[in-house]
């Protein structure tokens, strides 16, 4: 048993044309048993950047606080909101931070910048970015959100067709994993509007 | 619980780690951390240096990152090869990078090679090996070009070609073959590449794209993406879902206002 | 093995604790009272290490106490369980972590909505409109999934929990001779004899 699939848990971002999303399961359990159904594992930093922390719960929480914080202060001290490339090397050198004492989380950050360029990216426990064009992944169903996206993933989808892509890819991916499921949330991030939809999905 | 929040001035934190050990003692197993799983080069050829890099990073068996750039900035005439633990050779090179840019700004003078092998080899020395980071240096000064490997406790050498990683084995059978002394800058160029593409086809560590940088008297070329042996193939039909495929239990929109500035106040 | 159970009504959070204190093979008592009250209309309830969840308990409700003295103001249930949440991820980075599994149950007097917050000793805390800590919740959870509804009554609720321990009593290997069962609404804390 590892840190991560303690608790279980999935998030995917993926990047549309003039947009992001990024989703997650909505289970919280400890090992095999199911104990919330309503633990969404992505937060809001900012109006539009995003921030997942599947992995262990109490990391996921402690660094969710500690994330609010440091953009808040980042708030206060620049007199601008925190663009989401940045809020990314904020959240990795936190985690470099405890280079021998990792929080055991796979953060993945989805946003969009000033500009509203799409950004996403994900990590490792301890820091290493991983910035890609299309996708990114993490949590226990990593393996399966790794295939199912590399297949319906495709570049330049509307606001509309990614939010079914990345709903479609997540919910195909947490029926073939027993740690994650039991409802899913995904964020759909434009320059006009956030849209955020709870997904039917099963419930075992 | 204040002293929490308070940021850090630097330094390494081991809040996690006795609590890591006694998750540990409870079963947990430690998970992966990304891996570069390399093949990097290094060549000098008659009046510079060569470095490649393939683009793969590993989790696992998971391919993570099929274009990782492995290459780093150093200084404008010191570029780093990194192979080994992912976020180690990142933000070891970054550091060392920062610390050079001052030290340039301070004295107004060239880096030096010597200095970011020195800064590099003393602080893997300190961390006596945990810092998971094995790295090929390059780069031009007023001793010419110059070449070494630095491995993670610590120890460095120069060397006229260098290859690391767990594709080096394949690498270094193509630089054996053919570097010789005073290579022209194009046959060093291609020699690398075919190294690199070694690791690439050979090494499951390794794969996707060869990245080079070139660093001569004064001048510092970064050849990205200069050979992409292993092309992705386009579908030839798409999987796009038709809108309204998942069903939906609630929504919520939120509208964001959109900020534009405008005209500037007339002050005359 | 301890037990704690709570659930959420349409007005109202009720919880049971099993009354049992033991020690290795032997039991000391049965009406051990395994609560401490946080303030008016919040309830911890806790489970684990003898010696630290008694010290880690007190510890809490003396500082949510000290906050209402301090500010004139009291803790909502979500800030008390966040305080209490962030103190125990805290305590785990320590020498000598605190073992303790706890349930807030609290009555929100501003937004009138009931709350119960489910922690474990690592630190995780989710809201939930059931749970349970211990061997006995996995039979509990699985029959107040069946059972739980919104608007749940407190007579439907001690029907409930009635039935969990019923089922705890005959079905679990150890023995839980009492439970000690207590009502939080917008009156307060009571406890309640099913």
């Amino acid at each position: 048993m590892s840190p991560g699939s303690y608790n279980g848990g999935a998030v995917v971002a993926m990047i549309g044309k003039n947009c992001v999303a990024i989703a997650s399961d909505k289970r919280f359990g400890v090992q095999m048993q199911t104990i919330g159904t309503e633990f969404s594992k992505v937060f809001p930093v900012t109006e539009k950047s995003y921030v997942g922390l599947p992995g262990l719960t109490t990391d996921t929480q402690t660094l969710q606080e500690i994330f609010r914080f440091k953009a808040n202060m980042y708030k206060l001290r620049e007199e601008r909101e925190i663009e989401p490339r940045t809020l990314s090397k904020l959240v990795s050198s936190t985690l470099y931070e405890r280079r021998w004492g990792p929080y055991f989380v796979h953060p993945l950050v989805a946003g969009l910048d000033k500009n509203n360029q799409p950004f996403i990216c994900a990590m490792d426990l301890i820091g290493c970015i991983t910035e890609t064009c299309d996708f990114v992944v993490g949590g226990t169903s990593e393996e399966n959100l790794f295939g199912i996206c590399e297949s319906v993933w495709e570049p330049d989808l509307e606001p509309e067709d990614l939010f079914e892509t990345i709903s479609q890819a997540l919910l195909c991916s947490i029926d073939r994993d027993c740690f994650a499921g039991w409802g899913a949330v995904v964020h759909v991030i434009t320059p006009e509007r956030v849209i955020t939809r709870t997904l039917k999905s099963r419930m075992d | 619980m204040e002293t929490n929040i308070i940021p850090r001035k630097g330094g390494f934190n081991f809040d996690n780690y006795k609590r890591n050990l006694f998750l540990e003692q409870k079963g947990l197993t430690l998970p992966k951390v990304t891996k570069t799983g390399t093949t990097i080069v290094g060549a000098l050829f008659k009046d510079g240096v060569v470095l490649g890099a393939d683009t793969r990073a590993t989790g696992g068996s998971i391919v993570q990152d099929k274009d990782i750039i492995k290459i780093s900035y150093i200084a404008p005439n010191i570029y780093c090869c990194g192979a080994g633990t992912a976020a180690d050779t990142l933000f070891t090179t970054a550091l060392i990078s920062s610390q050079l840019e001052l030290h340039r700004l301070t004295t107004g003078r060239q880096s030096r090679f010597n200095s970011a092998e020195t800064m590099l080899k003393q602080l893997l020395f300190r961390h006596q090996g945990h810092i998971g980071a094995a790295l090929i240096l390059g780069g031009y000064d007023i001793n010419g070009p110059v070449l070494a490997h630095i491995y993670p406790h610590g120890s460095s050498e120069h060397h006229p070609y260098i290859t690391m990683g767990s594709g080096s084995l394949a690498a270094v059978s193509v630089l054996e073959t053919r570097w010789t002394k005073n290579l022209e800058r194009q046959d060093a160029i291609d020699m690398v590449k075919d190294a690199v593409e070694a690791g690439i086809f050979n090494d499951l560590g390794s794969g996707s794209n060869v990245n080079l940088v070139v660093i001569e008297k004064n001048k510092t070329e970064s050849l990205r993406e200069y050979s992409k042996p292993t092309p992705h193939h386009p579908k030839n039909c798409d999987y796009k879902y038709k809108r309204g495929t998942t069903a939906i239990l609630k929504e919520s929109i939120k509208d964001l206002v959109v900020v534009t500035d405008g005209e500037a106040m007339d002050i005359s | 093995m301890e037990c704690l159970i709570g659930i959420v009504g349409k007005d109202f959070v009720l919880v049971a604790a099993d009354a049992t204190a033991t020690s290795s093979v032997n039991i000391f008592k049965t009406d051990e009272d395994k609560s401490r009250d946080l303030n008016k209309h919040i309830i911890m309830l806790y489970s684990g290490e003898a010696g630290d969840a008694v010290n880690f308990a007190e510890y809490i409700q003396r500082n949510v106490r000290f906050y209402g003295i301090k500010n004139g103001i009291e803790l909502n249930p979500k800030a008390a369980a966040t305080f209490t949440r962030r103190e125990l991820a805290q305590s785990l980075r320590s020498r000598k972590p605190y073992m303790v599994n706890l349930l807030i149950a609290g009555y929100d007097i501003t937004k009138t909505t009931p709350h119960l917050y489910w922690i474990d000793y690592l630190g995780s805390s989710i809201e939930a409109p059931h749970v349970a800590h211990g061997y006995g919740s996995y039979y509990t959870v699985s029959f107040l999934d069946k059972h739980h509804h919104p608007d749940l009554t407190l007579e439907e609720a001690k029907i409930l929990i009635k039935k969990c321990i019923d089922e705890i009593k005959h079905r679990l290997i150890l023995n839980l001779p009492d439970f000690k069962i207590k009502v939080v609404d917008k009156d307060g804390i009571r406890e309640i004899v099913i």
